[in-house]
């Protein structure tokens, strides 16, 4: 049949949108990406690294403090054992799913529309799960003994408890931090290769030269890098699954009020990947605004990882609902009363603002008007940011607050040292990115490159055929 | 491309099997009915459960095939919409279930007063209530699989592109119907089985073994067709990506599975526990090792070989395995309620489910032979016939 007698469907039209915009030529991504590493420093930067920094040693010198002073410093006391301590810790891992999520289980899926947003997400999980793994370590008080979690063999013939949760999180935690930045660096040769051969100074080109392995792009490389990369994404994605189910499992093995229930790990997994999609879209919005990337972290982009949000919003509302359905359904006077208490006691403030935040207001990206809104994303992402925080709070404090003792009962207020160190670790969080910004291509341009148009051999671009006429 | 059409009125053999063992099926369950109505009720329970549960998967990968604009599928989707338009007449199913409500569901023959736990969810375990959320299941379910086959065989005739839309937007409003339908249905007919039992991951197991199985059961009736002759379009490409789905939900199953089970062995409540203590009984516990094994560890290692997944013999004996231990899966939530001593196979097993699949295969073929196999006219055609994993 020829192309003359093929006509448009009726209706709209459903041709699919480009991954990346107005033409752009390979060259133009190689340039655009290399140069945000290769341009001088922006003043911009320097502003933003020194607000971050700052905050970043004070919440150093928040965690110096605990550690020479002890646990005292914080609000937590018998039955509020466990505080913002754990609450953060689980807040920064959950935002570490969502890096291996778009890079290992969007892969495997052939979303193509990942490599646009992989390498800053896989880049923000490395950073979230450091400034997890700070609170574990800092919160069992002797910080010097915090080794113990390992199991290291040594004189006295103690080993930690395998059957409990705590250690399986130990494993898990550094388990997905290994195979995270192994997944990490492995996508990154390619493109380290590009910023050596593009170098100017014998510093950049040595040390981006030591790090990209001596790759040189032919194709037996090309087919080893794509088996280890796929191996990683096979290696990586029950990863995603098991870390987040393991943090679940700390609180689901007990008896607790609140926090026995056996939904835990799907709606875990489930709240990680939410908040970790609102914290992409948090730091690569006004990235993409500084650095105009408009082309290449498209409104499509956007517009997925918005109903991403949704979804993920959407089952965590499911999880909720189930909760408070069987506390109830299951005729349990103690898990009633938690579930009530939460709701319509001390902490109703916490537990409404997570309900408003989480569930709510991302049912506003069911209009597309509002999944293409730069400024409604950017306030749903944020509300979404807190509204995690907020949900890991309601479930660790309300419920232990409140046990099965009235006699105990306790509100728990933190100190200051706590609220300095969470904000200090938005420092290190914020630092961290910045300084990989500055010195790492953000965007990942050899995949990038594999699914702009001009990467098919039967691409024409506009005004392609004319020249060839003439 | 050409049109292609089953042949259901020259179908054959496979019509008369069908009819032959729905007869047998239908008979055998009446003289069921006369000798054991029990028995009965749990079998019938035990087979409509079954094929609800793979009929309502096809319905969930017909919203996500909507639902994230996807292409791959767009060859065996009408395979699938054929499956998830059987609901309606499955749903008929549910009428002997409440016929025999008060042999299935202890709660509804208790009276208020006699057991304050009960009295305690009446709100939600009542007579009426309980019929109304059927309806309701019934009305959400059949609607949504009825309108969404309407509208892709719609734009065979006109290829509007408008009816594309129309399709996505039904299936992202009906992915949260569809999960509280099969939730609340799930928590209804089977966790309602043991109304002092509860587990808030009840939904999203029966969610996972129904999404698993039914996407092995397209792998079969996909295989079928093509021996047949139809939907040569469909390759290897096509079979590797429904494999990855197996393997996908293979783990998904025994991840959830192995979550409620520890949660609840860990913490080790009475009023938790009484679920696995049932079924970890006498020859009851030997059925749920068979089933831990038969639809995760050997089925698991199988499907993570690229060479079975790309060949239609060894991936459908993989995806026939799968739709047998759906059965033992269900098998083993509804019949130990029964059966509390162990393990007890019974004739009516098989006659309802006989009963039940063949009217329900017999419909499946009819349907088939009323519209194209392939949505000729779907814009994503194109980009489905070209597939490369």
């Amino acid at each position: 049949m020829s192309a003359a007698t093929i006509e448009p469907p009726p209706g709209p039209n459903v041709e699919r949108v480009p991954l990346i915009l107005n033409e752009r030529r390979l060259s133009w991504v190689t340039d655009r990406i290399s140069g945000i590493v290769e341009d001088r420093t922006p003043f911009w930067w320097w502003v933003a690294f020194l607000v971050t920094s700052p905050i970043a040693l004070i919440g150093l010198f928040c965690i110096g403090y605990q550690i020479s002073t002890g646990v005292g410093v914080w609000g937590e006391n018998i039955p509020v054992g466990w505080a913002w301590d754990i609450t953060n810790f689980v807040f920064w891992i959950g935002i570490g799913h969502a890096g291996t999520l778009i890079s290992a289980i969007l892969f495997l899926t052939r979303q193509r529309w990942r490599t646009s947003i992989n390498r800053a997400s896989e880049a923000m999980t490395l950073f979230a799960v450091i400034c997890a793994g700070i609170f574990p370590g800092i919160h069992v008080g002797r910080f010097w003994m915090a080794w113990f979690l390992a199991p290291v063999p040594n004189q006295y013939g103690i080993w930690p408890n395998f059957r409990s949760p705590l250690l399986w999180d130990v494993f898990a935690v550094s388990t997905y931090f290994t195979v995270s930045v192994l997944f990490w660096y492995t996508g990154l040769v390619p493109d380290l290769a590009t910023l050596r051969d593009r170098a100017t100074s014998r510093v950049r080109k040595f040390f981006y030269g030591l790090f990209a392995l001596g790759w040189r792009g032919s194709n037996r490389q090309w087919r080893h890098y794509e088996m280890a990369y796929l191996l990683l994404a096979g290696l990586s994605t029950p990863l995603v699954l098991s870390v987040h189910s393991v943090v679940s499992f700390d609180f689901a093995t007990s008896v607790v009020p609140g926090w026995h229930t056996t939904i835990f790990p799907p709606y875990f997994v489930a709240g990680a990947i939410f908040g970790g999609f609102a914290m992409v879209l948090t730091i690569l919005l006004p990235a993409r605004a500084i650095y105009k990337l408009h082309d290449v972290i498209t409104p499509q982009h956007v517009d997925k990882m918005c109903k991403i949000i949704l979804l993920t919003g959407s089952i965590v509302g499911y999880a909720y609902s189930m909760e408070f359905f069987i506390a109830w359904y299951g005729g349990n006077a103690f898990e009633k009363a938690a579930f009530l208490n939460r709701a319509f006691g001390p902490y109703k403030l916490y537990y409404w603002t997570m309900i408003s935040c989480n569930v709510l207001s991302p049912q506003i990206f069911w209009f597309k008007y509002c999944r293409h809104n730069v400024f409604i994303v950017y306030f749903v992402c944020m509300c979404v940011n807190a509204g995690m925080w907020f949900e890991r709070f309601v479930i660790i404090v309300t419920s232990l607050a409140q046990d099965f003792l009235p006699s105990a009962w306790h509100v728990y207020h933190p100190t200051w040292v706590e609220i300095w160190t969470f904000v200090g670790t938005f420092g290190i969080f914020l630092s961290l990115f910045l300084i990989f910004m500055r010195y790492l291509p953000m965007i990942a341009m050899s995949e990038v490159k594999i699914v702009s148009p001009f990467a098919d051999p039967h691409h024409h671009p506009p005004g392609a055929q004319e020249e060839t006429h003439h | 491309m050409q049109p292609e059409v089953f042949d259901s009125k020259h179908a054959g053999i496979p019509y008369l099997i069908l009819a032959a063992t729905g007869v047998a099926g239908i008979v055998g369950c009446v003289i069921g009915a006369m000798m054991d109505g029990r028995q009965l009720a749990f079998s019938w329970l035990f087979a409509f459960i079954y094929f609800f549960t793979l009929c309502a998967g096809c319905l969930f990968w017909i919203l996500v095939h909507h639902a994230t604009d996807a292409a791959w599928s767009v060859l065996v989707r009408r395979v699938l919409e054929n499956v998830a338009s059987l609901i309606p007449v499955c749903f008929l199913g549910i009428i002997p279930v409440l016929i025999y409500a008060p042999f299935l569901f202890h709660w509804w023959n208790l009276a208020p007063g006699e057991d304050p736990l009960l009295d305690a969810k009446r709100g939600y375990l009542n007579h009426t209530f309980f019929i109304v959320r059927t309806l309701l299941y019934f009305f959400i379910l059949s609607g949504v699989a009825l309108v969404l086959k309407r509208l892709s065989t719609r734009q065979d005739g006109d290829g509007n592109t408008w009816n594309s839309v129309y399709m996505r937007k039904i299936a992202v409003a009906g992915i949260p119907l569809f999960a509280l339908s099969l939730t609340f249905g799930a928590f209804d007919w089977l966790m309602g089985l043991d109304y002092h039992w509860f587990s808030t991951m009840w939904g999203v197991y029966i969610f996972a073994g129904a999404a698993g199985s039914s996407m092995s059961l397209l792998v079969l009736l996909v295989t079928g067709l093509r021996r047949k002759g139809y939907l040569s379009c469909v390759t290897m490409e096509h079979y590797h990506i429904m494999g990855k789905l197996m393997l996908a939900f293979c783990v998904f199953w025994a991840y959830i599975g192995f979550s409620q089970y520890m949660l609840i062995w860990y913490a080790d409540m009475p009023e938790e526990t009484s679920y696995f203590l049932r079924r970890n009984v006498a020859s009851w516990n030997a059925l749920s090792i068979f089933l831990v094994c038969g639809r995760f560890f050997i089925p698991f290692p199988l499907l993570l070989l690229q060479g079975l997944k790309k060949n239609p013999k060894h991936l459908c004996m993989v995806a026939g395995w799968i739709v047998f231990m759906q059965a033992v899966d269900m098998y083993i939530i509804v019949m130990p309620m029964l059966h509390q001593r162990g393990f007890r196979p019974h004739i009516l097993d098989l006659c309802t489910l006989a009963a039940i699949g063949s009217v329900l295969g017999l419909l499946f073929l009819k349907g088939l032979g009323k519209y194209n196999l392939i949505p000729l006219r779907d814009p994503r055609l194109k980009e489905s016939l070209e597939l490369t994993n």
